[in-house]
């Protein structure tokens, strides 16, 4: 028992050292500590902005930390759950619902100068549920046809002159049987490189109250035509993976890929001339292959004590600002959510920064409705049995439908 | 001066003979004292990392816990584990389980003590540089040889397909069926395990004299017949708490399932328990539900560790 209470006593020790997180003391900075899942090319752009704040001035010290997307959700969920974490989390709006449910983000409505807030553009504001969550420092995350203009001089406009292409760029240049060079290459085993095909045909993955719409003919037509770009049209491969699909457009084995921002400059560092051009239009619906898009953003952790809110917003307002926006998109290419930075002769400073605005102009928000975790997830099984054969796309869309739901009532209503 | 160690000695008694008077303390008490001074930390750390969680996992899954009452959960009784063995796929995942458990520890016991055996005989040369090449794939990080086999099960880049239609045979969609994606997850998974329980059965096999080998061919006794009734009986103290312990690894492995298969794929069908815990906690927050499937994991493999060790009479040779 002595014992016992030895080691209990030494918890209680340990524990109370732990709990202070009061303000520093006299002299000292005030640190603003960041969680994010910038990639590679942000993520040092972020430190050498912190690094140079950092020294520019004595009273606030900017501390950052990079995560893997789901791990940074999770881990940041239980922290700020026990009034811990970082004082703002950066990343796709696509976690707003699930942070926003758990009470894990504040809302910023009150919060942010409202002359600030009116300069962002509609999809920079990043809402859930009527309240302002988060402010976004770019819009990404938009799937864009990627091409060597070497092997494809000419991108496809339509999803016909698409399908079309499996017949001059799919070569067997060795005579062995089998093809040597591909005409396109994705990674489409997963649901997100399928919206685009999905929004072409008119179908979408939930309506306004978050409840899965994928049982559909829209879905069933969407489906149908990656299996023949395959099957019938010899455009891709039989099996193509994220990384499968990056090697063999990276190795000039692929005229063309379908793929977001964050490859673009890994493609240019291997050497290849790459260019981009907006998802093709389908002819039978004139709608427009759209990939769907996220605004990256900026939340606030409710555990920000009032003493520090000012400073926070303050570092906040400077990382969404228009000095760092004009600054990103230049170096970057990435796309900004600054009315101002985007009327700007910036967006003329790079083809690349051009041809993904336009993608962008051609492309979906992605929901912040919680419930879009679960029809990720139940939308790639499926999926892939009608890739694999197993079912058709008919039974594929139904499984798709069934899935979600059940997984939207084990989560939601468990 | 010879007599100065005495006197140091002597000096040294009766400080220690005082030193009641001064604490306050018999003998028996400062023992106690340098006992729990030595042993709190441990305890400390015992109760923050192991008892704690352990604890607060079996509150959960009584309770509520899902992402709407991550704040206020509330104690229901028994309701997710009944829920969790209505779920559907509960009794296929758990088969799936103990088919991946067997057959990988079957592997990786019967490849070990095989290999161990040859390394062990005299003729084999060049026995360090063996070692080393078979001790490769426990050496490399999990991770690393879970992505790079996936890459090798690609149906028309991956070294194994290129190997069998080198053979003459036809290319198999491994990653894309549900019994192929378990088998590959298996086969890397073996690829992963067998040289622990090479290492082990070898240092099991260096402990048995050779005496009784020489006496065992003096009277005529095959290989197969030394086998049996010499290297398996002796080697069996070292290799059953082996097994146990790769049994328990194998059964609660999600590095290998879940980077082979990406997670479960195709449509959730290679799932183990293990796996589906983490996809039900951290992608579906069902706390509760995925707490009540740990408890029940966790009842498993005491059973299984208990029956099996009175069986076996593992741990007979310890007492």
């Amino acid at each position: 028992m002595r014992l016992l209470l030895v080691a209990l006593g030494f918890a209680v020790a340990v524990g109370g050292c732990a709990g202070a997180s009061g303000p520093p003391p006299e002299g000292e900075p005030v640190v603003v500590r960041i969680w994010h899942q910038k990639d590679a090319a942000e993520r040092q752009f972020l430190d050498d902005w912190a690094a140079a704040y950092n020294a520019s001035q004595d009273t606030v010290r900017v501390e950052t930390l990079y995560k893997e997307t789901e791990e940074l959700r999770n881990h940041y969920v239980f922290a700020a759950i026990g009034g811990k974490g970082p004082d703002l989390i950066f990343g796709p709006a696509d976690n707003m619902g699930t942070l926003g449910i758990t009470e894990t983000i504040r809302p910023l409505d009150d919060l942010v100068d409202p002359a600030f807030l009116a300069g962002f553009t509609d999809d920079g504001r990043v809402t859930y549920d009527g309240h302002l969550y988060g402010l976004a420092d770019q819009i990404g995350n938009h799937l864009t046809f990627v091409y060597n203009p070497a092997l494809l001089p000419d991108p496809p406009a339509t999803m016909a002159e698409l399908a079309a292409l499996g017949s001059t760029l799919t070569r067997d240049t060795d005579g062995d049987g089998d093809p040597d060079q591909y005409a396109l290459v994705w990674n489409y085993t997963e649901p997100f490189f399928f919206i685009p095909f999905l929004t072409s045909f008119g179908g979408w993955v939930m309506d306004d109250a978050g409840n899965p719409t994928l049982d559909t003919p829209e879905t069933v037509a969407a489906i149908q035509y990656v299996l023949d770009l395959r099957d019938r049209y010899g455009v891709i491969p039989r099996e193509a993976d994220y990384e499968t699909a990056k090697a063999l457009f990276r190795d000039d084995y692929a005229a063309a890929t379908i793929d977001g921002p964050w490859s673009w400059g890994g493609y240019q560092e291997a050497g290849v001339d790459v260019q981009l051009s907006p998802l093709p239009v389908n002819e039978q619906t004139g709608l427009y292959a759209q990939p769907m898009a996220a605004a990256k953003a900026y939340s606030l952790n409710p555990a920000v004590p009032d003493w520090k809110l000012p400073t926070v917003l303050g570092v906040l307002e400077l990382l969404t600002g228009d000095a760092i926006q004009a600054q990103m998109a230049r170096e970057l290419a990435t796309i900004p959510v600054r009315t101002s930075v985007r009327e700007s002769g910036v967006m003329q400073s790079s083809a690349l920064l051009r041809q993904s605005l336009a993608q962008i102009e051609h492309s979906r928000p992605m929901p912040t409705e919680p419930q879009m975790r679960q029809i990720w997830d139940a939308m790639r099984g499926p999926y892939q049995l009608v890739m694999n054969g197993q079912v058709s796309a008919a039974e594929g869309a139904r499984l798709m439908q069934e899935q979600a739901e059940k997984r939207i009532a084990d989560t939601f209503l468990n | 001066m010879l007599n100065a160690p005495n006197d140091a000695m002597g000096v040294e008694a009766a400080t220690l003979a005082s030193a009641p008077q001064r604490t306050g303390l018999s003998e028996a008490g400062r023992r106690r004292w340098f006992l729990a001074a030595l042993l709190g930390p441990t305890a400390v750390i015992v109760l923050a990392v192991v008892a704690f969680p352990f604890v607060y996992n079996v509150a959960i899954s009584f309770s509520n816990m899902n992402i709407y009452t991550l704040r206020d959960w509330e104690l229901i009784g028994l309701d997710q584990y009944a829920a969790v063995f209505r779920e559907p796929a509960f009794w296929s995942v758990f088969l799936k389980t103990v088919i991946w458990t067997v057959v990988c520890v079957a592997f990786h016991v019967g490849l070990g003590v095989l290999l161990a055996v040859l390394l062990h005989q005299s003729f084999i040369k060049g026995k360090s540089a063996w070692r080393v090449l078979l001790i490769i794939p426990w050496a490399v990080p999990q991770y690393i040889t879970a992505l790079t086999w996936r890459g090798e099960f690609n149906f028309e880049f991956g070294a194994v397909n290129l190997l069998i239609e080198g053979l003459g045979g036809s290319a198999i969609s491994w990653l894309s069926d549900p019994v192929t994606a378990f088998v590959a997850a298996i086969i890397t998974n073996v690829w992963l395990g067998f040289p622990f329980m090479m290492v082990i059965a070898l240092g099991g096999l260096q402990s048995i004299p050779k005496e009784l080998y020489e006496a065992a061919e003096v009277d005529g006794a095959s290989a197969w017949t030394q086998f049996r009734t010499i290297t398996a009986p002796l080697l069996k103290p070292v290799m059953v708490p082996a097994i146990t312990l790769g049994t328990i690894w194998t059964f609660n492995n999600i590095n290998v399932v879940w980077l082979v298969s990406n997670g479960g794929e195709p449509n959730d069908q290679t799932h183990i328990l293990v796996s589906y815990v983490y996809e039900a906690a951290f992608s579906m927050y069902r706390f509760g539900w995925a707490a009540a499937l740990s408890m029940v994991i966790f009842a498993v493999l005491f059973v299984f560790t208990q029956v099996f060790l009175n069986r076996t009479q593992a741990t007979e040779s310890v007492y």
